[in-house]
């Protein structure tokens, strides 16, 4: 009896030992994607948006109407249609590189990693969210701090080797649909700094997204940057060639 | 009588006398002329800090130093108010906005620092004019010309005629962008300056920023930059509500603090070098005091106080260093004025050293400061009396029977 109990233990043991390894496996690749579709839920495989972007600090308050296209995570491209003092005001994002179109000097310049910090377009957006929100799941190592009945809580802790300015990001995701509510960002002293509110969930084509994100920065309590999409369409023909350098300049 | 005894007495041995005088005067020739290095280079340090960015005195709103906000201006308007105006110690006024922004050319970008100036004014405040090594200082017709530094002109390969892009946070929200064409290159070895320092009109920055009318601040110059703190204390008072005058004393906290420590080390150098010389004028004395032991004997049995005999000996020390003093002074000053019009590069060993701000050249080189030379000859004199005195307590407590008594 004894010798066949310990048989079975030893049979069972490689499993009982795998078992969690493996569902913490399928977990991981569970958030993982779900986090990968939060950051790219407005691109799909490639797109095209017409947004409003409102942003408000203390000194001023401006709208600007964009119009964006984009290709896989790698490739995005948005041109400023008003006001007109700014109008073909241009921004490139060829992988992890940034490049900026001026029409009034006429100029391409190319965004060094010493501003990538720095604000785009005058929003509380930076050039780096443009380049490394798409590369959360691949720089970060996620977590699922808590389950509920109606949605996934997931922290993301930089990798070690890993070039991001934020501490933690914490994903606030509802189940069904499966849309961001709130992600919230941590600088390295793990201080929240800013939060991203989502909200306007409408069906396009066969996605569910939150139309409207707004960006509050929490140092500055009377500030904020709402962005709207007006339009969005998923699914067009394009292809790396759309996104050049001469794109950027002419449209 | 006593005074011309005294004065006999220094020269009965001519060769020793003489020798401690010139160890007397050579330390305090040195001294001067190193003092006066010494402070040659703080000056340099200075100036490269106040004379070639900040000036002697900054108006600005309070804590625009510290947070460089780009909300933080002020009307144009503030460089002819009156307290400024009325004030004789205040020699220059500078308006200037600042930005801080990409400047780019092709696919190079830098990060740098532009200060919209109005090159009139600006050149009586900073003295970059003198430090241009290619092309000339930006003049207000020019529009959007640029001087830029030498280091920064090397890094993005840049020559007088080269035509730039600067884009900046403008104070609508909008990026802030357009031409700049270089006009000029300084260097001032300082390569925080030399390598992201840009001044172009201020109108033209005005433009730029969305900032019409406006300034950051109003750099000045002082006839006596060390009366700066006390200038800024007296014209706060008078000036509108929402503004603030810095000395350079606050806006470079290290380098007041080495100054003030310069005061200090100053007093440590002199004190090793005279307790030397010292040690020197000492030996002398008790040798002539020995020497003459039997003379103070038959000149106290004749009736000579010992307060006398003390006195005696105290004026001979105070002869020496009264003698070695002058020439010392006169020496050292020749020296000093040597090195003030000549003095000594250094280029070819060492560079530039930036240190508490400012920056060291790579010269040696002095100035004239009083303090260098009140210092040193008032101490030569301390130190002469306080050698002396041990001799001369001596030769006054000599018993007259048995000090004459010996051979």
């Amino acid at each position: 009896m004894s010798i066949y109990h310990t048989s079975l233990i030893r049979k069972l043991l490689p499993l009982l030992i795998l078992l969690p390894i493996l569902s913490g496996a399928a977990l991981a690749l569970d958030i993982q994607s779900v986090i990968r579709e939060v950051e790219q839920q407005y691109m799909g495989t490639s797109s095209r948006a017409r947004t409003t972007m409102q942003v408000k600090t203390s000194h001023w308050e401006r709208t600007l109407e964009m119009e964006a296209w984009s290709l896989e995570r790698d490739y995005f491209l948005v041109r400023i249609l008003e006001p007109a003092k700014e109008r073909g005001v241009a921004t490139l994002k060829r992988n992890r590189e940034v490049w900026n179109y001026l029409p009034k000097v006429d100029r391409i310049i190319k965004v060094p990693p010493s501003m990538m910090g720095g604000s785009w377009m005058g929003s509380h957006i930076t050039n780096d969210d443009l380049v490394k929100a798409n590369h959360i799941d691949e720089d970060f190592h996620l977590r699922l701090l808590e389950e509920t009945e109606t949605n996934y809580v997931i922290e993301c802790l930089p990798k070690e080797d890993a070039a991001v300015v934020w501490g933690k990001i914490v994903y606030r995701v509802r189940k069904t649909p499966q849309v961001p509510e709130q992600i919230d960002y941590f600088d390295e002293e793990m201080v929240r700094v800013r939060e991203i509110h989502f909200d306007d969930i409408q069906q396009i084509g066969e996605r569910i997204v939150p139309l409207r994100l707004t960006v509050l920065p929490l140092e500055k309590p009377d500030e904020m940057t709402v962005l709207h999409y007006r339009e969005l369409v998923y699914d067009l023909d394009l292809d790396e060639s759309y996104f050049s350098l001469r794109n950027l300049e002419s449209p | 009588m006593l005074l011309s005894l005294a004065f006999r007495n220094l020269w009965r041995n001519r060769r020793r006398t003489l020798l401690t005088l010139s160890a007397m005067v050579v330390s305090a020739a040195l001294l001067i002329l190193a003092l006066g290095v010494f402070s040659g280079m703080f000056k340099d340090m200075l100036a490269s800090a106040t004379e070639q960015y900040y000036g002697h005195l900054v108006l600005a709103q309070p804590e625009y130093h510290l947070r460089r906000d780009l909300f933080a201006n002020l009307s144009v308007d503030i460089v002819n108010h009156p307290a400024l105006m009325n004030e004789p110690e205040i020699l220059a006024r500078s308006p200037r906005l600042r930005s801080f922004g990409l400047l780019s050319r092709q696919l190079s970008s830098q990060p740098v620092e532009l200060l919209g100036i109005i090159p009139e004014f600006e050149q009586q405040v900073t003295s970059l004019r003198n430090k241009i090594t290619a092309g000339y200082y930006p003049k207000l017709e020019d529009r959007n010309g640029a001087m830029i530094g030498q280091g920064l002109a090397n890094k993005m390969k840049l020559k007088p005629g080269d035509e730039l892009v600067f884009v900046t946070q403008a104070a609508d929200g909008s990026i802030g962008n357009d031409l700049l064409i270089v006009r000029g290159v300084f260097a001032t070895g300082d390569s925080r300056n030399d390598n992201s320092l840009v001044l172009a009109p201020l109108p033209w920055l005005q433009d730029v920023m969305v900032l019409p009318g406006r300034i950051h601040e109003v750099a000045m110059i002082l006839a006596n930059p060390m009366l700066a703190a006390e200038m800024a204390d007296r014209l706060g008072p008078n000036l509108p509500e929402n503004t603030e005058v810095l000395a350079w004393g606050d806006l470079l906290p290290e380098m007041r603090e080495v100054i003030a420590a310069y005061g200090v080390s100053r007093m440590i150098i002199v004190t090793i070098l005279y307790l030397a010389t010292g040690l020197g004028i000492l030996n002398t004395f008790f040798m002539s005091v020995m020497e003459r032991t039997r003379e103070f004997g038959i000149l106290m049995a004749q009736g000579m106080r010992p307060m006398a005999i003390r006195s005696l000996v105290l004026l001979e020390t105070l002869f020496l260093g009264g003698i070695a003093l002058t020439i010392g002074l006169f020496c050292g000053a020749l020296m000093t004025l040597y090195m003030q019009q000549v003095g000594i590069d250094l280029t070819t060993y060492i560079t530039p050293i930036t240190y508490a701000g400012g920056t060291i050249l790579p010269r040696l080189h002095a100035v004239f400061e009083v303090a260098n030379f009140l210092v040193p000859a008032g101490m030569l004199l301390l130190v002469s009396l306080i050698a002396g005195f041990l001799p001369a307590n001596r030769a006054a407590r000599l018993d007259p029977v048995v000090a004459v008594r010996e051979d």
